[in-house]
C-alpha cells in the first residue's frame, strides 16, 4: 500500500497536538495507516526535515505548529518547505 | 549530459515547420479589410470580428519557421532556465518536500533552489505562504497554483512575449520601409539589423 507523506502528516495531526505537546507512537501510526514501520519512519524523517513533525523522548512523535498550519492551508497540492527562512524580527 | 539532451531534442524535431490550417494545434485568422492578424488556441471559429466582419482563417502561408523547443521558449519568454522548470515539475510531484531534499534530488545548490522558488512565485507559477515556526520566526512554504490558473498565466505571459516580438518585427518592417523611402537609390545597409537593434 502506497501512503503519501501528506497522509502521514494528516494522521500525525489527528493523533497528536502541537500546542499541548501531545505525542503519539510510530507503532500507532503504523497500525492506523496500515503500512510498514520503516515507511512511516521514512516519511517522518522527511516531515521533520520540513519542521512539520518532531521526535520527542522515548521515540514518540508529534505534529508541530508549522505542520498544523500547513494542513490548515487546505491545499492538496504538493509543497516545498524552505526552513532556511530568516527569523521574523519583532 | 546537457549536450546529449540537446542533440536528442534536435534529432526529434523537424528542421522547419509551416502553418497548416487543417492540422495545426492553433489557428491564425486575419481581417479581410485590414492587416489585423490574430492567433487563437482551442477554437475552430474566428475568435473575433474586424471591420464588422468575422475574421478569416489564414490559408496562404509560405514562410517556414524553426520549431520552438519548450525549454528555449520558457527561457526566452519567461527567463526561466532549466533549473526553474525542474523545480516547478518537482513541486507538482509529491510533497511536502524540504528545500534541501529538492536541492539534493535535482543536483542544484540550496541557494539556487531558494532563488528560483521566489522567481516562480513572482511569475505566478507558485504560491508562497508563511507559516509560524515553534521556536519563533517563520517558514516559507511554496505550493503549486491551481493548474487551470497556471495554464492561463503561462499562456497569457507567452502571448505578451509574442506580442512584444511581433511589435519588434513590425517596427523593423516600418523602419526598413522608411529607409527605402528616404533612400530610393540605395540598397539596405549590410548592418541594417545590427543598427536596428540599437533603436
Amino acid at each position: 500500500m502506497n501512503v503519501t507523506r501528506r497522509a502521514v502528516l494528516q494522521q500525525l495531526a489527528a493523533t497528536s497536538d502541537a500546542e499541548r505537546k501531545e505525542t503519539t507512537s510510530i507503532e500507532a501510526l503504523t497500525a492506523a495507516l496500515g503500512i510498514e514501520a520503516s515507511t512511516v519512519e521514512s516519511h517522518l524523517n522527511g516531515l521533520e526535515a520540513c519542521e512539520l513533525a518532531r521526535s520527542e523522548t522515548g521515540g514518540r512523535v508529534r505534529v508541530t505548529i508549522t505542520g498544523e498550519q500547513l494542513l490548515e492551508l487546505d491545499t492538496d497540492e504538493a509543497v516545498i518547505v524552505d526552513a532556511s527562512t530568516p527569523q521574523r524580527e519583532y | 549530459m546537457a549536450d546529449h539532451e540537446a542533440s536528442q531534442s534536435e534529432e526529434a524535431q523537424p528542421d522547419e515547420v509551416q502553418y497548416d490550417p487543417m492540422s495545426s494545434r492553433y489557428d491564425l485568422f486575419e481581417c479581410p479589410e485590414c492587416d489585423n492578424v490574430v492567433l487563437a488556441l482551442g477554437r475552430d471559429e474566428p475568435p473575433m470580428s474586424c471591420h464588422d466582419k468575422p475574421m478569416e482563417r489564414v490559408t496562404d502561408v509560405e514562410m517556414s519557421v524553426k520549431p520552438p523547443d519548450v525549454k528555449q521558449v520558457l527561457l526566452q519568454a519567461f527567463g526561466l532556465p532549466k533549473a526553474g522548470l525542474d523545480i516547478c515539475l518537482c513541486v507538482i510531484g509529491e510533497g511536502p518536500l524540504s528545500a534541501n531534499e529538492v536541492a539534493e534530488s535535482l543536483g542544484y545548490d540550496r541557494s539556487t533552489i531558494t532563488r528560483y522558488l521566489n522567481t516562480l512565485v513572482d511569475m505566478g507559477l507558485l504560491r508562497r505562504s508563511e507559516l509560524n515556526r515553534e521556536e519563533g520566526g517563520v517558514v516559507n512554504v511554496y505550493h503549486s497554483v491551481d493548474l487551470e490558473r497556471m495554464r492561463r498565466e503561462t499562456l497569457i505571459g507567452f502571448y505578451v512575449w509574442a506580442g512584444e516580438a511581433a511589435a519588434l518585427i513590425e517596427d523593423a518592417n516600418v523602419t526598413k520601409q522608411d529607409y527605402l523611402d528616404e533612400n530610393p537609390d540605395q540598397e539596405l545597409p549590410e548592418l541594417f539589423w545590427e543598427s536596428f537593434r540599437d533603436k
